[in-house]
């Protein structure tokens, strides 16, 4: 049963078409890489998925929700998504902790101690339960990003996606946060990852998609991908990233 | 080269001197400008003030008009209860909010040595003779601080300099709260009101007055008041303290509620003595709350039903008709004003009353605001007991005062709903937001005093009548409150995109989105304009002088400058215009040092 299909979605910034037909589907408990340059349409497809971008054509079904204009799907569809980006995008004037459980509180409406609870655990699983009291901007960029993951995991989605999670940190912090993807991924959850971790890809990934100029060009198990990859365009591109 | 002489190079003193007065050659050029001109503008300004010209008993003299204008004699008690409420607060604030930092003995010598040396320094430049004009025109050069004179201040004054520069690298290990240093200066202040003898002026009995004595102590019924105020101001410095140590955390939020509460408490019923009749209490404001009161009830306990949730927008727009109406009714203010009140209930109790925890909180919010406010209204919409010859309880200072707190309550939410409207992505809102804001802000705000004092009326539905003042506070809303909705308005746009886009990645609703994660961040980045603003519509409110208010700046510029009895003041603008000046400058002062401090508190751990 697949959580996640799309049907040949279309999406134009203006008269640039971004995304030119993607059709996809994604199973339960499956952890998806998508690489592809950049421009090449792969963070906006993941956007459509949760209504941060609106596709024009075709159709996205999440968890059997269609997406349509109905702000009670989208919001539906929201809660049950949870999105890592590639900034962060902590919410700078709260602590830590008061982060993790805004979502749970106000959305989710559970009560503060339950939540406060949950946040610890999140903490504790991503590595970081010390810097519950502190302020984001008081925070390495590694452990903001792990913020940020158990944030998203505080609304208890059914799938997560990854927009490029990796991209904004120092090297020696990139690991710390693909250990707590490694964990989340071990742990069943389904995952759209955006990522030019190839490591990660190889060693994580179920499956992996190439995306060029708006179009999927190639989607293969890891091994087939890195060894064996069936389109030029990968192999021009694995050739210029490894 | 003197530069490189062995003081401006092994001396931290000479080398602060070097690096930060003399470090290039332009630098010293602007060095000794500088200092000329603040040295000329202090002589200038102490050879006015002490020029024997001036008569400054016509300030000090005066000083209880400057503050109350003709506020009764018999109700004075009402004026320090005012003061005395603020006090207290301020004291309970400081006990609770008591920071622990510490100061050592040699840090408070420090300071003396800073401010004694600073004395010692002003009184050795000070002017020894100044010019006066006489009365056919020419100039005669007068003596205002003999040398002898000079000599009896500098003295004591270079002693205790140098006394504080060898006690202020005393090795003492005891430590001082600062809190409670600063409560002790202020007591110092206190006590030495019962020692300072200011010109003033005293009357016989045949209301002549005393020439010998033109030097009297502080009137008894000044240093009486504020002495009980200290007193009662340390006792709530201590139980403050008392409650910060027992931890109670309901006061951390008590406490900015007290403060918000405070002014409008002590203008509806401290100083204004309102009339209250226990008919109207029964007819109008009981009704009200019980009314109020069960509306908000089944407006919370439905708010989650999911049955009624598909009917909420036709019930939004029922409630928005029924406010409609209620206002254009000719019904009691109680009924309007909660009605605003029961508007803002529809809007949060859908985020709020979700649990029973919940709701249960929100009605208790309810039930207390509908008392408060009720409470409040009925205070100010009363008619006042006091009789004063001008017809109007505030003047002077107190009027300024009200301008400026009810101007900034009454602004900063019309601001903020300004703001959010003019970035609304609805159409017909956005534009009605636009339009006022570009409207008020287009006129200046002299004219929009003269359209309040003369206009608004004829505006106005026949038989609806406001009070000059109320005409004003209304006006100044609409026109800080454009002002507050630009600076609004700019802090909204520098929240990036990601945060909105975050907020709805965890699924929150609009109304979640704006006011958890949006307007908190926007608030925050504008703090030093809104203080700016701020302090711009508490000076600003001293123009209500033109339209014939009695602000502190008329009873200055137009009431003192005519008083002939008991002495003849006729003429003497220029002593008010200098105190005028000096006064506004200590209040603005302490407002942004203030407003300073907070921006720092709530700047932590921001980049």
């Amino acid at each position: 049963m697949s959580i996640i299909k799309t049907v040949d979605v279309k999406k134009w910034f203006g008269d640039f078409q971004a995304l030119k037909g993607i059709s996809m589907e994604v199973a339960e408990g499956e952890v998806l890489v998508i690489c592809g340059p950049s421009g090449s349409g792969k963070s906006t497809f993941i956007r459509c998925i949760n209504r941060l971008e609106q596709h024009q054509e075709g159709e996205i079904v999440v968890d059997g929700i269609e997406l349509t204009n109905d702000l009670k799907n989208i919001e539906a569809i929201r809660s049950e998504v949870g999105m890592v980006f590639q900034s962060f995008n902590l919410f700078p004037h709260l602590t830590v902790m008061q982060n993790i459980t805004l979502a749970p509180i106000w959305v989710r409406k559970k009560s503060r101690s339950e939540s406060e609870e949950k946040a610890m655990e999140l903490l504790e699983r991503v590595g970081i339960p010390e810097q519950a009291q502190k302020f984001p901007g008081q925070l390495s960029g590694g452990q903001q990003q792990r913020v940020a993951i158990a944030r998203a995991l505080a609304m208890e989605p059914k799938i997560m996606l990854f927009d490029e999670p990796t991209s904004a940190l120092d090297p020696e912090m990139i690991k710390e946060v693909l250990d707590a993807m490694k964990e989340l991924a071990e742990s069943g959850m389904t995952m759209i990852v955006v990522t030019h971790e190839m490591g990660f890809a190889k060693e994580v990934a179920d499956r992996v998609m190439l995306f060029d100029e708006g179009l999927m060009v190639e989607e293969n198990t890891p091994n087939e991908f890195f060894d064996n990859p069936k389109n030029d365009r990968t192999k021009l591109f694995l050739s210029q990233i490894l | 080269m003197i530069r490189d002489s062995k003081f401006f190079i092994e001396n931290p003193y000479g080398r602060w001197i070097r690096d930060n007065l003399f470090s290039s050659s332009s630098s010293a050029f602007l060095t000794f400008f500088a200092g000329f001109m603040v040295i000329y503008s202090y002589r200038g300004i102490v050879g006015f003030i002490l020029n024997p010209e001036r008569m400054w008993t016509s300030v000090t003299y005066n000083m209880k008009l400057y503050m109350i204008l003709a506020y009764p004699d018999e109700a004075m008690i009402r004026v320090w209860l005012s003061v005395g409420l603020a006090l207290i607060l301020g004291g309970l604030s400081i006990g609770f909010y008591n920071s622990g930092k510490t100061i050592s003995l040699g840090g408070i010598f420090q300071k003396l040595f800073t401010i004694s040396a600073v004395i010692a320094l002003l009184i050795a430049l000070a002017p020894t003779n100044t010019n006066v004009i006489q009365n056919d025109g020419s100039i005669e050069v007068v003596e205002i601080i003999p040398q002898d004179v000079r000599m009896l201040i500098l003295g004591p004054s270079l002693v205790l300099t140098l006394a504080f520069f060898f006690l202020r690298n005393i090795k003492i290990k005891n430590l001082f709260n600062t809190a409670k240093v600063n409560l002790t200066y202020f007591g110092l202040i206190i006590a030495s009101l019962y020692f300072i003898k200011i010109p003033t002026i005293s009357l016989d009995s045949s209301g002549e007055r005393i020439i010998p004595d033109p030097f009297l102590p502080i009137a008894s019924t000044t240093y009486i008041p504020w002495t009980i105020l200290y007193i009662g101001m340390l006792l709530f410095f201590f139980i403050g303290s008392l409650l910060k140590n027992r931890d109670i955390k309901i006061m951390a939020r008590l406490i900015p509620i007290s403060w918000f509460l405070c002014p409008l408490f002590i203008f509806s019923w401290i100083f204004k003595k309102p009339l209250v009749e226990l008919n109207t209490v029964f007819s109008a404001d009981i009704p009200s709350i019980l009314v109020f009161g069960i509306i908000g009830f089944l407006i919370i306990r439905f708010s989650d039903n999911q049955s009624i949730g598909v009917y909420r927008t036709p019930i939004n727009i029922g409630f928005l008709v029924l406010s409609i109406v209620v206002f254009l009714l000719p019904l009691v203010f109680i009924f309007k004003a909660t009605m605003v009140l029961l508007l803002l209930l529809l809007v949060v109790s859908p985020a709020i009353a979700t649990t029973k925890e919940g709701k249960r909180q929100l009605f208790i919010v309810w039930v207390v605001s509908l008392f408060v406010l009720t409470f409040l209204i009925r205070g100010a919409s009363s008619d006042t007991m006091l009789v004063t010859p001008t017809g109007s309880i505030f003047g002077g200072f107190s009027l300024t005062w009200l301008l400026a707190i009810f101007g900034t309550y009454a602004s900063f939410p019309l601001g903020l709903a300004l703001a959010l409207g003019r970035t609304s992505t609805l159409p017909v809102i956005r534009i009605i937001c636009t339009g006022i804001i570009e409207i008020v802000r287009s006129v200046p705000y002299i004219t929009w005093l003269f359209f309040a004092s003369v206009m608004l009326t004829v505006f106005l539905p026949a038989g609806v009548e406001f009070n000059l003042i109320i005409r004003v506070l209304i006006l100044t809303a609409f026109f800080s409150g454009a002002y507050f909705a630009e600076y609004i308005r700019g802090g909204l746009q520098s929240i990036p995109k990601g945060q909105y886009e975050a907020a709805n990645a965890i699924g929150m609703n609009p109304f979640q989105r704006i006011f958890l994660v949006i307007v908190p961040q926007a608030l925050r980045t504008i703090i030093p304009t809104l203080v700016g603003s701020v302090i711009t519509s508490f000076k600003d409110s001293s123009l209500v002088a033109i339209i014939g208010l009695f602000d502190i700046l008329r009873i200055g510029t137009s009431v003192i400058p005519a008083q002939s009895q008991p002495v003849v003041f006729i003429g003497r603008n220029l002593e008010q215009l200098v105190f005028l000046s000096f006064f506004f400058w200590v209040f603005t002062f302490v407002f942004s040092r203030r407003s300073m401090k907070f921006e720092k508190r709530l700047g932590l751990g921001e980049r």
